[in-house]
């Protein structure tokens, strides 16, 4: 099984990821930061992709909303696939977006069977205009979405069981939620279809608010902390397919070796994990 | 009409157009030809961009530099020597191992451009490079070679013909056409044969935006051989890129290399642990960041 460990481009990153690809296996672009690049943007984008395996990660489709992702939108991301031709490529299960109002944010939508019924027409869409349907990943809140009906995981599962798309599951989105909203995130992992994980994000994060309403807020402005690796063993251990596994880092950049070595960590953390999966697997075989 | 029987300044608008329309022709076809698909390249050696960028000498000036920021070479303002206790086997590329070797004796930065062994130890990089087409090869030469040919032998005859055609009916007021030709042939060997290929040019350009950050934060990169940014700003976009005090010597050793990196001109504030002890071709990852 041959899971993959990478990091998210990032121009600060550049010298440093180029400088690494031999500990680095994938690099995911924000496919955003090119929709409306100049072509000479696009070009050397080729080039990295050239260099190395590429993922496209979208941030600004909106797919978790009762509102129609708009095809222009997703005929953007479908030519950059095409450009590039990415080992993969995701989306949130967010709004970003409503009544004509940009909110410049990836906010979570109440979970109901509207907000279901809404991403899967738009995943269905997605698939249909850019040939494959995303990953779809799950988001941080700082509030329970109001108007929910059922928790996070059965929400998840239902557009992941109902689209047929993979999940990149976010693992430091669930060890924030599960922290803000108080409930068990290996439970999470055991309440979502396993077979369906395919991909991986890894940051950190930090503490915001006054005692009695602090939350911790994904910022991904600091190191991984211990408990998402906790978490990358478990998810290791459950899902059967190779992984994708990105560190996503937006600022306050450390050195790269820095990096390397969450990378490092987070390869440990799943060897843990995988090393579950198989001596599972073949006590499985020998019963 | 028949352009040999243009009077003369008619015949040289016609000559000039003509010109414009094969050189052209020229280049269109050059880098049709010459156009791939990005090839994988190892983009972690800055000598290996720095020959891309300006050949051989370039990324001798870039090793020269990365061994100076290093420590292992020391310069004193006007001739540089290797440090007390560094041996070639201090360090791992060839080109650095040649360059440790040649400083054995102080001598002038600008003595490396006319060293036969340095030019040796750069061959790999030249042979990377044409085997992943980004410079000519042998095959690409021939196609240059016929292209200009063919444009050669069409702004030779015409203005050939022309030449003839004037003096036979009496007329020696030629010169204007044979300067014409020479400039225009000229151009046309010119625009034949850069020194790379067109997909030399497109890497190169994709490099230098890939890397585009590291020219912003050039004031902020760390000496020292703490990163690899400082080699790849400089073998990226040139040692005149490189900013700050702790490279200023660079505009001593090159006069001619201004800095094109804007920003302040404060270094770095963070120490550098690194030193001179890493093995070669920077250190990697270097020692450590700001933390932002």
């Amino acid at each position: 099984m041959k899971d993959r460990i990478g990091l998210g481009w990032r121009p600060e990153l550049a010298a440093g990821i180029l400088s690494n690809l031999d500990k680095i296996d994938v690099v995911e672009v924000i496919a955003d930061d090119f929709f409306a690049a100049r072509r000479h943007k696009r070009r050397a984008l080729r080039t990295l992709a050239a260099q190395t395996k590429v993922t496209l990660h979208g941030v600004s489709l909106g797919m978790a909303s009762a509102v129609a992702v708009e095809p222009k939108r997703l005929e953007r991301m479908a030519r950059l696939c095409e450009e590039i031709a990415p080992l993969s490529w995701s989306e949130h299960l967010a709004f970003v977006r409503g009544g004509g109002v940009e909110i410049g944010h990836l906010a979570a939508p109440p979970r109901t069977a509207a907000t279901i019924d809404g991403a899967l027409i738009n995943l269905e869409r997605a698939r249909k205009i850019v040939g494959v349907a995303p990953q779809v990943e799950n988001v941080a809140t700082l509030i329970d979405p109001p108007g929910s009906d059922r928790d996070e995981a059965t929400w998840v599962a239902e557009i992941v069981r109902g689209s047929g798309a993979d999940l990149l599951l976010d693992l430091h989105n669930l060890h924030a939620n599960a922290l803000n909203f108080h409930f068990n995130p290996f439970d999470f992992i055991a309440r979502i279809p396993a077979e369906r994980v395919a991909a991986i994000h890894l940051a950190g994060g930090k503490w915001i608010g006054e005692n009695g309403a602090r939350r911790l807020l994904d910022d991904h402005l600091h190191d991984v902390p211990d408990a998402v690796y906790d978490l990358l063993t478990e998810v290791g251990a459950r899902a059967p397919r190779p992984l994708t596994v990105v560190l996503e880092r937006d600022g306050a950049f450390p050195s790269i070796d820095c990096l390397l070595q969450q990378l490092e960590r987070a390869r440990q953390a799943l060897a843990q994990g995988r090393a579950r999966l198989f001596a599972a697997g073949d006590e499985e075989a020998a019963a | 009409m028949n352009p040999f029987d243009m009077r003369g300044p008619e015949f040289l608008v016609f000559y000039i157009l003509l010109s414009v329309i094969i050189i052209t022709a020229l280049v269109l076809t050059r880098r049709v030809a010459e156009a791939a698909n990005a090839p994988r390249l190892d983009l972690s050696d800055p000598y290996l961009i720095a020959c891309l960028r300006r050949g051989e000498s370039e990324a001798l000036v870039v090793a020269l530099v990365s061994l100076i920021d290093r420590g292992l070479l020391i310069f004193d303002g006007t001739r540089i020597e290797r440090a007390q206790g560094v041996t070639p086997d201090s360090v791992r590329r060839p080109i650095e191992k040649a360059l440790i070797e040649k400083f054995a004796t102080p001598n002038e930065a600008s003595s490396i451009f006319d060293d036969i062994t340095l030019k040796m130890a750069c061959d790999q990089y030249q042979e990377t490079l044409k085997s992943a087409r980004l410079l000519p090869d042998e095959s690409v030469t021939q196609a240059r070679m016929l292209r200009f040919v063919i444009a050669f032998f069409i702004l030779g005859a015409v203005g050939g013909v022309k030449i003839f055609v004037a003096l036979e009916r009496g007329r020696t007021n030629v010169a204007f056409l044979i300067i014409l030709m020479i400039v225009a042939i000229a151009l046309a060997a010119r625009v034949s044969s850069p020194r790379l290929t067109a997909s030399g040019s497109a890497m190169l350009a994709d490099v230098q935006t890939l890397y585009s950050n590291l020219r912003e934060r050039a004031a902020f990169i760390r000496p020292g051989g703490a990163t690899i940014e400082a080699m790849m700003l400089a073998a990226t976009f040139g040692v005149g890129a490189l900013a700050g005090e702790a490279f200023a010597y660079t505009k001593v050793l090159f006069p001619r290399a201004k800095s094109s990196a804007a920003g302040s001109s404060c270094g770095s504030s963070c120490g550098s642990s690194c030193g001179s002890s890493c093995g070669g071709g920077g250190c990697g990852g270097g020692c450590g960041g700001c933390g932002g």
